[in-house]
């Protein structure tokens, strides 16, 4: 970490308090990250991102106005001169900007300490770069050993240094390293199979990316001759990675700002019974490992661990304190006087946009850090020669889609090895079909959950999921008319 | 040193250290957004952003980085690592580029009314008006009512080892809408996107706030009005531009991508149906749909989401045939495929930002439109539907199984539009299924805005997805 300057963060509370704002975060970071893309078992191409940034979240407003004025400022390779130049000027530009109404304020008590969040870095990260090219061939090799042709993927790797200040003193510094992997074997052109290294941690990474390998290729090969799948009405057995997708979609509506928008279907479901009582779900910003672990959240506020769903009752949403003073209003409107949320410590500086790209604006915003699904008591073997009706083993999806988000609405698009189960055995592998269904209905409809658990996080899975296998009852599959 | 001879500077230094082929990358933005939910506004942001990419090639390896610190000493050290990075990595079959023809440009797109021009109590009058506007027209059952006005001023800069620079300057403006109804316990959303490539004079010029309000009101009709209908026996389907162009976006543009079809985004965008038919045929000789059909992919429409006149690899853009009168007639490619094929580059390609490397994208991507208007097309129906707009949809990781959900649609019986509106719609179709039922085309014509995801990291890139109407025959409508 070559150009990580501490000072400069205080600098620019410093700036943006004197210039008038009433609240002002800074948040310094300097992320040195890698990856290596392959495909046909050969590397395409290998990248690195040097990114040296602060970012300065702004606002102004009077106490009791309705909302606050916001804005959010970038600084690229930070020093004094520009944090003098431009925050000042923002500052200025906030007098003339309408209050955000999804705005409230920031946390403003005092937190002497955080908790210590274990794992968060591997000092091996550094000259992993150097080993990587071949750790990739290793764990191409291990794949094409089980029999598929060919092998494409991505390893992402790297480390980060993130320094926090707010207004109120709140923040601290801490280091990360990362690194992540999908390995995904094709055979034949007619089947293919995926698996997923998620990791915080690169001392053991070989073995884990050889691992992963051999999976995608095993599942790839047991994936061929298969036979086209009939539509109709089957028990469905979820991957860890197909569990985090659609699963996660509905744990990821328990956020205030999903509910206000009306794109929630848990809103008005607080307290009620959505899962069995085997389903026990928490946002975990200190579980070990976890990608976004991390002891503070981007208002100073130290890392909790916030129940979403316990023993299958909806139990909370995760909040930041500007949205917790929000839900506060909106339930003291409808005269619900006992409801005082607080903040979950889930404070982001996230992007609030609707085109997707990094251009899109950023604001403080209440946003998940991990998931974590309390693991069962079955193993997968067992929950596979428990399924006595007729069932589908789906090990990856993608392409997750909402006719109406607010009821839950929506399909999803099987994409490698899928296998149909009868009478507790594997039949063999099928092709070709679609899910569709409504995720409160399959929420309720979950019969088993694995004791397995695994940290996914890939292409279709952006916040990270502890999650194991989880079996649900009844769901419906279609196939295209040729 | 600016970022343009930093660039340049770039390309001699790494030609200097080993690199067999080097392009950098200078990329310089500002963006201005607004968002507002139901005419409050929650977020407004202006934003510059540069830096500069650099790709190489060493000994048939790729590499590539970008930075932010934009001096000699940060893209020299960027340059090496490049190069050093590429290095590390072998081959079995090196990356080769097809030979183009080296040019030196500067292009434009003229904005006639620059956004700077432009208050920012101007753009806000616009999203309050239009917020007005559709609550007042469209009346209370839409709830939500999520506008977001997005507007990017880009000086973008390559140069190249192989003696190619472009210097080009251009506008994009955008309008989101994520509007969600609800009347009772029934509920139904719907995102509409507008955009182009001009200056605020688009926004004054086109009926944009017109084509959301209609947008808006036709949500709350399907809401108020929608019952479900049960079809027995296929019937056929006219589908409006808005429909066409998902679906020629979807089921054409993105198996026509060169990468893909080689497995490059096997791990994340997947591949394509196409690879198959290319083991059995040759391009030009395979039939993929009905004579009338025919679908381009169009960089060079003035004023379009997807305009550009160079791709990111100095290639002049030009319009591509993908399918032509049924066949599949064309790829989308950039220069490492097109090496690949044995052919040129059909400047395909690509990239979102000085951070992404460049890849094969679509543009402005569409049903080529027929003879028919759209009352010729709905007179030859006996029974069947209207379906005008669509809300979910997706399509497996080879582009062939794909599904579109109706959200505005009428009943058609006996050659007539009636007051009937059928509830969420499904047409799950294979892309044979939709090119090989289409009987024919409208001359009329829509463009709708879309940013298209593809790679990992993302790279969402604005294309068009509008088109004209299509008559499909004989379709099982779930």
């Amino acid at each position: 970490m070559e150009r990580f300057n501490q000072e400069i963060i205080k600098l620019a509370v410093e700036e943006g308090s004197k210039a008038g704002a009433k609240e002002v975060v800074a948040k310094l970071v300097e992320d040195d990250s890698y990856q290596i893309r392959f495909s046909n078992s050969e590397i395409d191409v290998i990248k690195r991102w040097k990114r040296y940034y602060l970012d300065v979240f702004l606002s102004k407003g009077h106490p009791l106005s309705l909302g606050k004025k916001i804005t959010t400022l970038t600084i690229q390779d930070p020093d004094a001169k520009k944090i003098k130049q431009r925050v000042p000027k923002e500052v200025r530009i906030l007098d003339g900007m309408p209050n955000s109404k999804l705005y409230w304020g920031m946390d403003s008590q005092d937190h002497p300490s955080y908790p210590k969040v274990k794992g968060l870095f591997d000092k091996n990260i550094d000259g992993f770069s150097e080993r990587a090219p071949s750790l990739i061939m290793k764990a191409i090799d291990g794949s094409i050993s089980k029999g598929p042709d060919k092998v494409a993927g991505v390893l992402y790797f790297g480390k980060s240094k993130i320094g926090l200040l707010t207004g109120y003193g709140n923040g601290g510094t801490y280091r990360t390293s990362h690194c992540r992997a999908t390995i995904r074997a094709f055979h034949k052109s007619k089947s293919s199979g995926q698996d997923l290294v998620v990791s915080r941690n690169v001392t053991d990474i070989e073995k884990k990316l050889i691992d992963a390998g051999k999976q995608a290729g095993d599942l790839a090969k047991r994936g061929a001759e298969s036979k086209e799948g009939k539509e109709g009405t089957y028990d469905l057995i979820m991957s860890p990675t197909v569990g985090a997708n659609i699963l996660g979609s509905l744990i990821s509506s328990a956020n205030p700002i999903m509910m206000i928008s009306g794109m929630s279907p848990l809103k008005g479901k607080m307290g009620k019974k959505v899962f069995p009582d085997s389903i026990s779900v928490a946002d975990d910003p200190m579980i070990t490992g976890g990608m976004n672990s991390r002891p503070f959240d981007a208002e100073g506020t130290p890392s909790q661990r916030t129940d979403i769903i316990r023993d299958g009752e909806f139990a909370g949403i995760i909040h930041n304190s500007s949205s917790a003073k929000l839900w506060k209003l909106i339930n003291w409107i409808k005269l619900k006087f006992w409801v005082k949320p607080k903040t979950t410590a889930n404070s982001a500086l996230g992007q609030l946009g609707m085109t997707g790209t990094e251009n899109d604006p950023r604001t403080l915003m209440p946003a998940p850090s991990n998931y974590h699904f309390k693991p069962g008591t079955y193993s997968i073997d067992e929950i596979i020669s428990s399924s006595t009706r007729p069932t589908i083993y789906l090990t990856s999806n993608w392409y997750t889609r909402f006719t109406s988000m607010s009821e839950g609405t929506f399909s999803t698009v099987p994409r490698d090895a899928m296998f149909l189960i009868k009478n507790g055995e594997v039949k063999g592998p099928i092709t070709n079909l679609r899910l569709m269904g409504n995720l409160l209905d399959m929420a309720k409809n979950v019969e088993a959950v694995g004791k397995d658990l695994e940290q996914v996080q890939w292409w279709e899975v952006n916040t990270p999921t502890f999650v194991p296998t989880i079996k649900i009852n009844n769901c419906r599959f279609t196939r295209a008319q040729m | 040193m600016d970022g343009k001879s930093l660039s340049d500077h770039a390309v001699e230094y790494g030609g200097s250290i080993g690199a067999e082929y080097i392009e950098a990358r200078f990329l310089s933005t500002v963006d201005e957004n607004y968002m507002a939910r139901n005419g409050k506004f929650l977020s407004i942001q202006k934003k510059p952003g540069k830096g500069i990419g650099v790709r190489v090639l060493v000994d048939g390896c790729m590499g590539f980085g970008s930075t932010d610190r934009l001096n000699k000493g940060g893209i020299e050290e960027l340059t090496r690592s490049v190069i050093k990075m590429a290095g590390s990595s072998r081959r079995e079959k090196p990356i080769e580029l097809s030979d183009e023809k080296s040019v030196k440009k500067r292009w434009k797109v003229p904005a006639k009314i620059p956004f700077h021009d432009v208050s920012g109590e101007e753009k806000q009058k616009f999203i309050k008006d239009l917020d007005k506007s559709i609550k007042k027209e469209a009346g209370r059952a839409i709830k939500n009512r999520i506008v977001f006005l997005g507007t990017q001023k880009a000086n973008k800069y390559i140069s190249t080892s192989q003696g190619s620079m472009i210097d080009s300057n251009i506008s994009y403006i955008s309008v989101f809408t994520m509007m969600n109804a609800r009347v009772k316990d029934k509920r139904e959303q719907r995102m509409l996107g507008l955009g182009s490539t001009s200056g605020w004079e688009w926004i004054r010029e086109k009926d944009v706030k017109q084509t959301i309000i209609d947008g808006a009101k036709c949500l709350v009709k399907t809401i108020e009005n929608a019952g479900k209908i049960k079809f027995d026996k296929p019937i056929d389907v006219v589908v409006s531009g808005d429909v066409s162009g998902i679906m020629a976006h979807e089921n054409v543009g993105h198996p026509s991508e060169a990468d893909r079809m080689m497995g490059r985004e096997g791990a994340q965008a997947g591949e394509s149906f196409y690879s198959d038919l290319l083991d059995k045929g040759e391009i030009g000789d395979i039939k993929l749909g009905n004579e009338n059909v025919s679908i381009i992919d169009d960089p060079t429409l003035k004023g379009s989401p997807g305009f550009y006149l160079y791709d990111d690899e100095c290639v002049k853009a030009r319009r591509r045939h993908l399918i032509k009168n049924g066949y599949l007639n064309e790829l989308l490619l950039n220069r490492q495929y097109a090496f690949e094929f044995d052919t040129n580059s059909n400047a395909a390609a690509r990239s979102n930002s000085y951070s992404r490397e460049p890849i094969v994208r679509m543009s402005n991507t569409f049903f080529e439109p027929g003879d028919h208007t759209k009352d010729e097309l709905i007179e030859g129906v006996k029974k069947g539907i209207l379906m005008n707009s669509f809300t979910e949809w997706n399509i497996d990781d080879r582009r062939f199984h794909s599904k579109y959900v109706g959200l505005e649609a009428y009943l058609i019986e006996n050659g007539e539009v009636k007051d009937r509106m059928v509830k969420r719609p499904v047409l799950e179709l294979t892309t044979n299924g939709i090119l090989g039922s289409i009987d024919a085309i409208s001359k009329d014509y829509i463009t709708r805005m879309a940013p298209c995801g593809k790679s990992d990291p993302m790279q969402p890139v604005p294309v068009s997805v509008g088109g004209p109407h299509l008559r499909m025959r004989n379709i099982e409508v779930g």
